[in-house]
């Protein structure tokens, strides 16, 4: 028989198979395996915290056979690893950007060779960014799914199967987040050429500070903070670029900065090696700059 | 139509469908377990429910009480067969199709003593878990169980019944024995029942 429950319940069956043919086993930790999702034929995205051993790693794939792998990258702040196969023989995933809350999703994980596992919920949040224990992640998704043993680097699917993020526990305090796929593909990708994440570097320190009404009037905007420039590093970007101390940075790339989050965000992923223009106020006044975002050592 | 109100609906039928098969299960001194009426008077339940199998009542979803007797057990897959005397009354459909992760699931049951209460989730994993009678294979799901939905059934988004609920493992993951071993078990007992049991309304 036929109903509207019927076919919900094959297409989320459904979702599960295609994603789950994505979906790796990764043993890289002594005690228990954990997941994996193939980013590319012979690379496969997981979770930082479970690469516990760099030696004699190996992925299991959905037909089950095994192979070696070996560490590509790895990005401790967002808890993202890349691990590179001995040969390509895995089904890239199909990735989507979007995360709505109240959109219905599963966890999937491959925590053994005996199949896939799943675990259904609803987005419940997506925010960010959020300090993690050791680092930055600048988005990040909330789902009421369980986080079974073996989860993390599993990916969160949408109704079509389609990965719309990389499960973790790693963060602690007993939660489990989601980093989405759009952040998840883009550390992947630096992680595939570089080996570890480039951050942006200005060379300045700085603290945050009250901008009073009549700056932001000059500024033309409602924003309350800035980060004011105590020191600047001699031969650095800021300083090459004209920066100097006493200047209130407010902006970055037309996006504010309002903190050192919000500027850390700013400097992560695509900024290095690109003239952005920095926004500060000098003696009430704003001003721009054209900085070139460094690679921070 | 709409796809929401489609969906309610259809949850309306699916319970609609399957209500008459649960049954409330009580050894009388401990508290309430759940069955699933299999035809000819037949209650398949949980060994851990059926209990020390003495002053049994299996309660029907009309109300009425009958004295249960035990037929068959299998304690190292937990389940055991009642046999009630009253007849006629609707019987479960067991799935013969492969359970799929992802799947819609239903459970069924009396969560805490409260009486037919559905809760949903999917199939997490089709698998094995360790018991006294060695290897048995398990659907793990993501519904929530209780005390009491023990011996109730898990369904599929068809309603037909794809395991019986067993026990809570890890405080989020259900346990439940898949229809395969409940259709073997059955036809078991069948084959070794000492005659076929005579309609009550023949007598």
């Amino acid at each position: 028989m036929s109903n509207v429950l019927v076919e919900l319940s094959n297409a989320m069956a459904a979702a599960a198979e295609k994603a789950g043919a994505s979906t790796v086993l990764v043993n890289a930790r002594r005690r228990m395996s954990a997941s994996g999702i193939a980013y590319a034929a012979d690379l496969i995205l997981t979770a930082d915290h479970v690469v516990e051993q760099e030696e004699g790693m190996t992925v299991t794939l959905p037909d089950g056979s095994m192979l070696g792998a070996k560490l590509a990258g790895r990005d401790p702040g967002s808890d993202l690893a890349l691990l590179r196969l001995e040969r390509p023989a895995a089904k890239p995933a199909e990735m989507t950007p979007d995360a709505r809350i109240g959109q219905l999703v599963l966890a999937l994980g491959r925590p053994s060779t005996e199949g896939i596992e799943a675990s259904l919920g609803v987005v419940s949040a997506v925010g960010g960014p959020v300090r993690t224990p050791r680092g930055m992640l600048d988005r990040y998704i909330r789902t009421d799914t369980t986080p079974y043993p073996g989860f993390s680097g599993g990916p969160l699917v949408d109704a079509e199967g389609r990965v719309a993020g990389l499960n973790t526990s790693g963060f602690g305090r007993g939660t489990a987040l989601t980093i989405p796929a759009s952040l998840a593909w883009k550390v992947a990708a630096q992680l595939a050429e570089h080996g570890s994440v480039q951050r942006g570097y200005l060379g300045i320190r700085s603290q945050g500070v009250e901008i009073s009404e009549a700056a932001q009037k000059a500024l033309k905007r409602e924003q309350a903070a800035g980060l004011v420039v105590v020191s600047v590093e001699s031969g650095s970007p800021a300083e090459t670029g004209g920066m100097m101390v006493g200047d209130i940075l407010v902006g970055l790339d037309h996006q504010p900065t309002q903190d050192h989050d919000e500027l850390f965000v700013r400097l992560s992923g695509d900024a290095v090696g690109k003239s952005i223009p920095v926004e500060i106020l000098r003696g009430g006044q704003p001003q721009t700059l054209k900085v070139k975002v460094g690679v921070r050592p | 139509m709409k796809l929401m109100p489609l969906f309610d609906s259809a949850l309306d039928d699916l319970l609609a469908r399957i209500r008459g098969v649960l049954v409330i299960v009580r050894d009388g001194r401990r508290g309430k377990g759940a069955g699933v009426l299999a035809g000819d008077g037949l209650v398949l339940t949980n060994n851990h429910v059926a209990g020390g199998g003495r002053s049994l009542q299996v309660t029907l979803e009309d109300g009425s009480s009958h004295q249960a007797r035990v037929l068959r057990r299998n304690p190292g897959a937990d389940l055991a067969l009642l046999q009630i005397p009253a007849n006629g009354h609707p019987a479960a459909v067991f799935s013969t199709r492969e359970p799929r992760p992802g799947e819609m699931v239903f459970a069924f049951g009396h969560p805490w003593g409260q009486p037919n209460v559905l809760t949903g989730g999917v199939l997490s994993a089709v698998t094995t878990a360790r018991s006294r009678g060695g290897e048995l294979p398990i659907l793990r799901s993501d519904v929530q169980l209780a005390p009491g939905n023990s011996g109730g059934p898990l369904l599929n988004a068809a309603g037909e019944v794809l395991g019986l609920n067993t026990m809570i493992y890890g405080g989020d993951q259900s346990m439940a024995i898949p229809a395969s071993v409940i259709r073997e078990f059955l036809a078991e007992a069948r084959k070794t029942m000492p005659r076929p049991p005579v309609p009550e309304d023949v007598l």
